[in-house]
């Protein structure tokens, strides 16, 4: 049956491939499926649904039957994902489990995966911060890592475009280090930290305390209600998913977009093995795939790769597409590739209280809280380490529960708490500085159950990080000084890498191809044709979280390879 | 072989592993198996009557109606490390003989003053009469799943300090009364 082989062929070819539904590959998806382009996604993770596959979503929390706690042993079975803050009762079915993909630590490393449709965009903070040209000429002006390829004008019209599609809350603060972009109503600061943002910018010239800028619906309009999306509600239970598509998520907006466009495939349990490379026309033809539950492999093919599979699971692909032509993986012709990673270093947390504003309270349900952009080394050195810090910083009232006694007066206790002082919590978000030893590799023994090799981490914090920390914990010591604060307590978490879930880099931009594996277009140097536009690609880490830049970089991508198509 | 010996064998006597919950388990029928543990007659009734004696029934329910002594043994059962749950049972067992020391009578024929009393009594600082240290976590542990158990039922969150699924706007502060009573879940 010689046609059957062909047919077959054609039902597996496709104009776009995009590997991974998350936060970036959403983005593609939409983007390919808009300007009628045949595109299929590859998630590896099962089938989530919006709306139909959040289980616990509407559960109210007395139906938990631990009430949020994990049960001992799911910690036990789960030491790694345990450590993230969304690993509760409540949502450790978007969670992957640590025995489901095992990976090597050479290094401590928190690998947290999100494997289903959407991945970890059901899951993420939602902050979204652009970055500026103090942020891109980083590398350059300090002497790390190599010149990012692009500036801030090349992305600002696409930043703007995914903010007026994702739906971003937030102030026009008007802030060099922050620039604003096309923001719906911001979610405004209670007034704790109104009083600390009054105090820090009275006393600390340059410094800002801002609302957040996040993912969150605050207005109606036209383009969300066309997405099936509604304002946010304030639920603060994001991570089980919104049945208002309040907040951003690849499952609420991009993807049932795309599918809208009548030119979607998707397909799920869908393990990306390798990109095939054709050494005749010196480019990548396709995919092998492994289906995740049968181990069948199944190859497709497209004219054009989108890499979109998380920063760790797009090094560990590449790395593993080996050819004659490409020995160490796709693209590495520099033996660079899956080098120079680096994260967002979350140590330290510093709180205090305070004793005044007695008359007055809120809730803690605040979808997200205030936000200092960095202040540290903006236009020139002036610590003892490189780059700088962003900030959340959240309060409340907090409300003394009083537990004493037995019986009636325990009763009587629990039900007449009493307000306490406020509180306050800041939490840093800290540069990284890329570096060649922190990197991943593919373990040359071990392989998972789909017979890929293992991915090994050898990531790890460095002496500037701990400088940063301790001028952390003294500047906010002080800021916090003279907002007439007591009780000031610094944590330092000691959490390792990876943990922040903010991991970036391995197959980094750069203008040379000598020093990067990716152009300003987000194109491999050596495969035109195979696009990397997850965290993998960036450059250095800036302090903002990163998202917003993925998905801007992703449109963007998507934009020159269809003018590209359009050329041959 | 004598006893001892072959359940050191079968592994039964290394400590972390004995979950059972007294030495005369032997003697009595196990009413209540969970995931890991498996309680008696005499311990399930000795837990309901803590749980309603911790937090009564007034005029609002307490935790005979509201099962809490279930709560806590999900919580137990569930989601304590292995080692707490064998020193949990151990509290448990060596509860009664504790009580009577300084309750003079057992708990269970104790009223509900007199369980209070004595229980105020066996929590202080430097109790009159030595309590073993498990018991003292026992109670501690026990009380604390009777509080999460109360403070999260349905009950308190839609009756007392109603909570709400769909807030609907962002809160925003405001003044308040000092006399007012909180919600914790607003």
């Amino acid at each position: 049956m010689p046609n059957f082989n062909i047919d077959s062929q054609k039902d597996r070819t496709f104009d776009a491939i995009v590997i991974g539904s998350g936060m970036s590959g959403g983005w593609a998806a939409k983007e390919f499926c808009d300007k009628g382009l045949k595109t299929l996604v590859l998630e590896r993770g099962r089938e989530v649904k919006h709306n139909v596959n959040y289980p616990t979503t509407n559960m109210n929390p007395w139906e938990f039957e631990h009430r949020g706690a994990l049960t001992e042993k799911i910690k036990q079975e789960n030491p790694i994902a345990s450590r993230c803050y969304v690993f509760r009762e409540d949502a450790t079915h978007f969670v992957v489990k640590d025995k489901e993909h095992p990976y090597v630590q050479e290094k401590p490393f928190d690998w947290i995966k999100g494997y289903q449709t959407g991945g970890k965009s059901l899951l993420w903070a939602r902050r979204t911060q652009r970055w500026s040209n103090l942020d891109f000429e980083g590398p350059a002006r300090d002497d790390f890592a190599v010149d990012w390829p692009i500036r801030y004008p090349d992305l600002d019209k696409w930043y703007g475009y995914v903010e007026r599609f994702v739906g971003i809350s937030g102030n026009k603060d008007g802030l060099p280090q922050l620039p604003d972009g096309d923001f719906l109503p911001p979610i405004v600061l209670n007034c704790m930290e109104e009083h600390f943002k009054e105090a820090v910018e009275r006393n600390f010239p340059g410094r800002h305390v801002i609302s957040g800028r996040s993912a969150h619906i605050t207005e109606a309009r036209e383009i969300f209600a066309k997405q099936g999306r509604a304002t946010c509600q304030s639920r603060n239970l994001c991570q089980r998913g919104c049945p208002f598509g309040g907040y951003f998520s690849s499952n609420s907006s991009t993807l049932p977009w795309a599918e809208k466009t009548g030119n979607l495939t998707m397909k799920h349990h869908a393990v990306v093995e390798s990109v095939i490379y054709d050494e005749e026309k010196q480019r990548a033809t396709g995919v092998r795939v492994i289906d995740a539950n049968t181990k069948e492999s199944t190859e497709y093919y497209a004219k054009v790769i989108f890499v979109n599979a998380s920063t760790m699971n797009t090094n560990l692909i590449l790395l593993n597409s080996k050819s004659s032509r490409f020995p160490e993986g796709l693209g590495n012709d520099n033996g660079l590739l899956g080098k120079y990673l680096a994260f967002h270093n979350y140590r330290g947390v510093i709180s205090a209280e305070y004793e005044g504003m007695k008359d007055q309270a809120m809730s803690f349900r605040q979808p997200i809280s205030s936000y200092m952009p960095r202040f540290r080394n903006l236009y020139e050195q002036e610590t003892d380490f490189l780059r700088g810090y962003a900030t959340e910083v959240s309060a409340g009232r907090m409300v003394d529960m009083n537990s004493k006694g037995f019986g009636t007066e325990l009763k009587n206790n629990l039900l007449n708490p009493k307000y306490g002082n406020w509180l306050i919590r800041a939490q840093m978000m800290g540069e990284t500085i890329p570096k060649e030893n922190n990197r991943v590799s593919l373990d040359p023994v071990k392989k998972d159950e789909w017979g890929i090799p293992l991915l090994s981490t050898h990531v790890e914090y460095d002496d500037n990080d701990e400088r940063m920390i301790k001028d952390f914990e003294e500047q906010f010591t002080e800021m916090y000084e003279k907002a007439g604060f007591t009780n000031i307590r610094m944590n330092d978490s000691k959490q390792a890498p990876g943990l922040d879930i903010h991991e970036m880099g391995g197959v980094r931009m750069g203008r040379d191809p000598k020093t990067s594996l990716l152009n300003e277009w987000n194109q491999m140097h050596a495969c035109k044709n195979v696009y990397v536009t997850d965290g993998a690609c960036m450059t250095s880490t800036a302090t903002q979280n990163p998202s917003l830049t993925y998905m801007a970089l992703t449109a963007r991508a998507c934009d020159h390879a269809i003018r590209e198509s359009k050329k041959s | 072989m004598d006893r001892r010996k072959a359940l050191k064998n079968l592994g039964l006597l290394s400590g972390s592993v004995i979950l059972f919950p007294s030495c005369d388990f032997s003697k009595e029928n196990v009413s209540k198996v969970m995931n890991n543990l498996q309680v008696s007659e005499t311990q399930e009734s000795l837990m309901k009557s803590l749980a309603e004696t911790y937090i009564p029934e007034t005029d609002r329910p307490g935790g005979r109606s509201l099962n809490l002594d279930e709560f806590i043994w999900v919580m137990v059962d569930d989601c304590l490390p292995k080692e707490e749950q064998a020193a949990f049972i151990k509290g448990l067992s060596l509860f009664e003989p504790a009580f009577k020391e300084l309750g003079g009578e057992s708990f269970q024929k104790s009223n509900q003053e007199q369980r209070v009393t004595a229980l105020s009594q066996m929590m202080v600082e430097n109790p009159v009469k030595e309590i073993p240290q498990e018991v003292i976590h026992f109670i501690e542990i026990s009380k604390s799943y009777a509080i999460l158990g109360f403070m999260r039922s349905e009950y308190v969150m839609t009756e007392v300090m109603p909570y709400s699924l769909v807030p609907g706007k962002p809160p925003v502060c405001r003044t308040i009364d000092p006399n007012e009573k909180i919600n914790i879940y607003a």
